[in-house]
């Protein structure tokens, strides 16, 4: 629910989706009727009229006041005002941007003005702004999101180390620190990095590590395979996989005797912890100890 | 143009703006005779500045010109709002429905006396007065986020207490 949904809803300015949450809530019956009854009160009797000649008759006796003169004043208020309005419209029209954002460990939908689709990982945010959404299509994003575009003008994804645009299509953007990744998986996809531009058709991926591309493998599914909470990976440094890890259960993940670059190939649940843990640990031949929201990896040193 | 000095002028913005100044005060202070005197002195105070004062203007004037001089001095006194029952339109309800929602108006009567002063006073601008939230942001001289905020407060806290929670 939005901020002050109550106030909204008073004023009929939820959406049908809200509306519908809050008349099936515990609480409704209670607000509606505190909403019909309110309306039938009534504030005390005021009787304009006789207040106005009462006022007259008791303080105004004489109306030939003297006025100062104020050539300009009329002129200047009317700049001022003007000046006013056109700054408030600028930074309205130019900083109010709409912004969704997941935490750690969850996920969250959001629907575009044009009704496509935007699905955000763990610890990632969008913005945008509405109002100019119709000429523009563009988002900033944070993070890992993805998009179900619908038809129309260019659609374009800006994020900290490269931007992709496209025309309507299914596609998911990871920008994560030192990791970026675009997959395609249905349309075509074009993906500028520093000054490498690339077309990627349906079912093909970009890999960014540490500012290089990598030779990437390509999406098998028809959606990433986080929106079916799992994580998968495949052929990606240890230490991508141990921070995904990390947002998916908002734990702290520490390596001991681990080398984080040995590349991991599998995936793990982001739903269950324990599970998750062995996903990573088996195939790796690492062990795991936790505590509390802390994991530790390590390889025992026997061998030394 | 038209100036607030010219009888006429001035005389439409009192007839404009009296009664909700009156219920704004009202609202805050739970006192109809200082309400009324409020009134009276906001508008003293207009005439007096006429000449500095647009007709545009006229409004926000004296709506601060209430906030600032008249409410300091009442701010103190304990609230008692009573409001005018309303007249009942529909006869043909069941007595225990009518007595149903006399108990219920006497709730919230008093939950709107327990109520903060400035959510108390923009929820009964928006339900007797009918003010767009806009409308009572400026006479409160605050955002309109900030008139939703009490709003929804305001809902929260008489629903609460009129369902004893």
């Amino acid at each position: 629910m939005q901020e002050n949904y109550l106030a909204k809803w008073l004023n009929g300015e939820l959406s049908e989706e809200e509306l519908a949450k809050f008349k099936s809530s515990e609480e409704y019956a209670s607000y509606e009727k505190l909403e019909r009854i309110s309306s039938s009160l009534r504030a005390p009797e005021f009787d304009v009229e006789s207040e106005l000649e009462k006022l007259k008759k008791d303080h105004i006796a004489e109306p030939d006041k003297v006025r100062p003169l104020q050539p300009y004043g009329k002129f200047l208020r009317i700049a001022a005002a003007i000046l006013v309005l056109i700054a408030g419209s600028y930074f309205y029209l130019n900083l109010s941007k709409t912004s969704y954002s997941s935490p750690l460990a969850e996920r969250t939908e959001a629907i575009l003005p044009d009704n496509s689709e935007v699905f955000l990982n763990a610890g990632s945010k969008i913005s945008f702004s509405k109002k100019n959404w119709e000429n523009k299509r563009e988002i900033d994003l944070e993070g890992e999101a993805f998009f179900k575009v619908a038809k129309g003008k260019k659609f374009t994804v800006s994020t900290s180390q490269g931007i992709v645009s496209v025309l309507g299509t299914q596609f998911n953007v990871e920008d994560r620190k030192d990791f970026f990744e675009v997959s395609c998986y249905e349309g075509l996809v074009q993906v500028q990095f520093q000054d490498i531009e690339k077309q990627l058709p349906a079912g093909t991926s970009f890999l960014v590590i540490d500012g290089r591309v990598v030779e990437s493998s390509d999406p098998t599914t028809l959606e990433p395979s986080w929106i079916k909470l799992e994580s998968s990976f495949k052929g990606i440094p240890l230490r991508y996989v141990l921070r995904e890890l990390e947002r998916q259960y908002d734990i702290s993940v520490e390596t001991k005797n681990v080398d984080t670059r040995l590349l991991f190939t599998g995936s793990f649940s982001n739903t269950d912890l324990k599970m998750a843990l062995k996903s990573i640990a088996t195939p790796s031949r690492i062990q795991f100890k936790t505590e509390g929201d802390n994991v530790l990896f390590y390889v025992e040193d026997t061998l030394q | 143009m038209d100036n607030v000095c010219e009888d006429q002028v001035y005389s439409s913005v009192f007839r404009a703006n009296s009664k909700t100044l009156f219920n704004f005060i009202y609202y805050k202070f739970g006192n109809e005779e200082k309400a009324h005197d409020a009134v009276q002195e906001a508008f003293v105070k207009l005439w007096e500045n006429c000449g500095k004062v647009s007709p545009e203007k006229a409004k926000s004037y004296l709506y601060t010109v209430a906030n600032n001089t008249y409410l300091n001095v009442i701010k103190a006194e304990k609230v008692r709002l009573k409001y005018a029952e309303p007249t009942l339109e529909r006869s043909n309800e069941s007595p225990e429905f009518l007595l149903e929602e006399k108990e219920y108006k006497e709730k919230l009567d008093n939950a709107l006396n327990h109520l903060p002063e400035n959510q108390r006073t923009t929820f009964l601008l928006n339900r007797i007065d009918g003010k767009k939230y806009a409308e009572i942001a400026e006479m409160e001289g605050v955002s309109v986020k900030a008139i939703e905020k009490r709003m929804h407060l305001a809902l929260k806290f008489l629903r609460e207490r009129i369902d004893g929670i």
